[in-house]
């Protein structure tokens, strides 16, 4: 900075800005004293939002890999006998199922078999994703559930 | 640049930093009033949830203050109402400055000095003297090149210099 400004600069300096009005630091106080209602009162739906997909997820997490084999019958995948539309009825998110997606992932033809009674089937290994969706219409807040499954196919074959 | 007190209670800080962030504030408001709440809103956001943060204090309530002076402005502009109650700055009679005993004719006189220079020169010579903010720091808080901030700012010093002097001749 030029010389011939050092002197008004330095004048400046000396001057200290006026103190804010004894109403404004009431007003400061009595905010800063409020502040935990305030503060509930705004985070409390953002918390819900993120709480009951996540227990929702919980819950269907629970279902696929912690439900008995014997329970499911049938000697099935505990994922395939799972219905997605019944624990979604129970939650309390009024969530309902809007997509469903199975993407084929790989398949791989294991030959010839025979089956009990003697006829001749060609069994087919396949391997899936399947993805559903959940939405609450309401709140916007979505669920994505995603599940690898595996599927045999036996189809007979007929040589006529 | 001023440090941060050591004790850790509101009113500490504020006595530190609210006579400066409000000279900052009240150029961006158009009435002391407006530049308290303005003060008010920064200063809250800053206790809450910035003084943690690193870098200098100073630099975050100058960000603070400007953009809760901005938010005012859209705010009243959408009140056509309360726009005709507003007072212009310039007929205030607040002084922005402490009064001194000694020599109140020439804080006088440099306060109607800045009323005459143009509001941008002013509020880099604010923000660099009273704020304690580095050239780099304005440029980053008004979106300017450095070098902008500091030809405001010795433009800002020679207006008001010719001001005073032009005060000075007609006595």
């Amino acid at each position: 900075m030029d010389d011939e400004f050092l002197d008004l600069e330095a004048e400046l300096k000396r001057l200290r800005p006026s103190a804010p009005s004894p109403a404004l630091l009431s007003r400061i106080e009595c905010q800063l004293r409020e502040r935990p209602a305030g503060r509930t009162a705004t985070s409390a739906p953002w918390f819900w939002i993120a709480a009951l997909p996540a227990a929702a997820a919980v819950a269907v997490a629970w279902t696929v890999f912690f439900h008995s084999p014997s329970k499911s019958g049938a000697g099935m995948p505990a994922a395939l006998v799972t219905s997605p539309t019944r624990v979604v009825a129970d939650s309390p998110m009024e969530m309902k199922p809007i997509a469903a997606e199975n993407v084929l992932v790989s398949a791989r033809d294991e030959g010839l078999v025979t089956l009990a009674d003697g006829t001749e089937a060609r069994r087919e290994r396949l391997h899936f994703v399947d993805t559903i969706t959940w939405k609450n219409p309401r709140t916007n807040a979505s669920l994505v559930w995603t599940v690898p499954r595996e599927e045999v196919r036996v189809v007979p074959i007929s040589f006529q | 640049m001023e440090e941060p007190p050591n004790h850790d209670t509101w009113k500490n800080w504020f006595q530190l930093f609210g006579p400066k962030l409000l000279l900052c504030a009240r150029q961006w408001t158009r009435s002391h009033a407006d530049a308290e709440d303005v003060v008010q809103e920064a200063f809250i956001r800053f206790w809450r949830h910035q003084r943690d943060l690193p870098g200098e204090p100073m630099a975050l309530l100058v960000t603070s203050a400007r953009r809760a002076a901005f938010d005012l402005v859209r705010r009243e502009d959408r009140r056509t109402a309360r726009e005709e109650r507003h007072v212009d700055g310039a007929a205030e009679t607040v002084a922005c400055f402490q009064v001194s005993l000694e020599d109140d004719e020439r804080r006088a006189a440099i306060e109607e000095a800045m009323h005459r220079i143009p509001a941008e020169q002013r509020e880099v010579l604010v923000l660099k003297i009273w704020g304690e903010l580095t050239f780099d720091q304005i440029a980053r808080e008004l979106n300017l090149s450095p070098n902008t901030a500091a030809s405001r700012y010795r433009y800002a010093l020679a207006a008001l210099r010719r001001e005073l002097t032009s005060a000075d001749c007609h006595g």
